[in-house]
């Protein structure tokens, strides 16, 4: 783990990248989430300190959430505030969900908010993404499937399944929220 | 799965970042929330006297309630982005609201004292908040799917400007059915029933507003 450059650089670097993610460029938008991942798993392993093995989850959880709400995000906000805003909010629902309040080890202090630090090393999830993706509806986990396993563009996966290419759209937004409803349900149950 | 598979997935054929996505889906609380509330109050308690159109009366109403309905949908819209900052819209509300009370004020100061108190009660006080609360639970159930599918992070004061904004559309149709013709009572009793509905909002946001 090292910490680099400020919040500043930070967002003067991601911000342009992540105005041509949001306009559609895939390529930019792999680079940014891959960014926000090190980031994230910086930011949340801090404050996971005494629960290490959640924090491959957590990172995973959030990048799900930023994907599903990146049309919530306003040109006007700082990218990395609306990233922290997110993962906050879902670090907190992750306590609500354990039964656990942020203890010693884990609070959420407000003099380090920010995405300051790096931590390029994937430990591996618990949860396995791939397993909670067989639970998904027919029509959505082929959606999925299709278009990001399989790696068929959007077209493609329509022409093969005879769905207008808007309905395979559609599926996969839908499969990727259950998704997200699945991995919040996964801790009550 | 690996994080960068993940990321791999999400990037793959992703397109552009869904456009307007709080505006599109918190029209829909004025397009189903406004025909549904005059439908209900025109059938429940009945249109009022056309002449009365000639009037002030329903127009002040009309104007209450959209502008508030304005103000609190931008409050909402702003609530359900994480990370953005919701002052001038909680201004925005607050002075409308305000602006409607000191007309409200003035009204009633400039009745005779003595017809002051049946003014501001009419003839219907107890029933209007009720009956507002009541036109405005269709728009508050497409209110909070409406936030539901946004990024609310403080879901109860979400809940609460969802609730105002549902409350305001319901009140736009109860001025439909509402003979009362005081702006003081407008002020009292359309402002209670509009907050009620924000407050029932604020209570179901903690529940029903989780992502």
């Amino acid at each position: 783990m090292t910490t680099d450059a400020g919040p500043g650089d930070l967002e003067s670097s991601l911000k342009p990248l992540w105005s041509r993610a949001q306009a559609g460029d895939e390529v930019a938008y792999r680079t940014c989430l891959s960014l926000l991942a090190a980031r994230l798993r910086a930011y949340l392993g801090r404050r996971l300190s005494s629960h290490p093995d959640e924090v491959e989850d957590l990172v995973q959880e959030t990048l799900l959430a930023l994907h599903l709400q990146r049309g919530t995000h306003d040109p006007s906000l700082t990218v990395s505030a609306w990233v922290v805003a997110i993962a906050r909010h879902k670090l907190v629902d992750h306590w609500r969900r354990t039964g656990r309040r942020g203890g010693r080890h884990e609070s959420l202090d407000d003099v380090d908010e920010g995405l300051l630090a790096v931590d390029d090393e994937d430990r591996g999830a618990s949860r396995d993404l791939e397993k909670l993706l067989r639970v998904l509806p027919d029509a959505q986990r082929r959606a999925i499937v299709l278009t990001k396993l399989d790696g068929l563009s959007v077209a493609e996966a329509a022409s093969r399944t005879g769905a207008s290419e808007s309905a395979i759209k559609v599926q996969v937004h839908r499969g990727l929220r259950r998704l997200a409803a699945l991995v919040r349900g996964e801790h009550a149950s | 799965m690996r994080t960068d598979r993940l990321i791999e997935l999400l990037a793959h054929d992703a397109g552009p970042a869904p456009r307007a996505l709080a505006a599109r889906r918190l029209s829909a609380v004025a397009l189903v929330g406004l025909p549904v509330s005059t439908v209900l109050a025109l059938a429940a308690i009945g249109a009022i006297p056309a002449p009365m159109f000639a009037t002030h009366v329903p127009w002040m109403k009309l104007a209450y309630g959209a502008a508030l309905a304005c103000a609190a949908a931008w409050l909402t819209a702003r609530l359900s982005r994480p990370a953005a900052p919701a002052g001038s819209a909680w201004r925005a509300t607050a002075t409308v609201v305000a602006a409607m009370a000191a007309v409200g004020a003035a009204s009633f100061a400039s009745e005779p004292p003595g017809a002051r108190v049946a003014a501001l009660l009419g003839h219907s006080w107890l029933g209007c908040p009720a009956s507002v609360l009541a036109l405005s639970l269709p728009g508050l159930a497409v209110a909070l799917w409406a936030v539901r599918g946004l990024a609310p992070t403080r879901p109860a004061l979400a809940g609460f400007a969802a609730g105002l904004f549902a409350g305001a559309v319901g009140a736009c149709g109860y001025a439909l059915a509402c003979v009362e013709t005081s702006p003081a009572f407008v002020a009292a009793w359309y402002t209670l029933g509009m907050l009620a509905t924000g407050a029932l909002g604020a209570a179901l946001g903690p529940r029903v507003l989780r992502w």
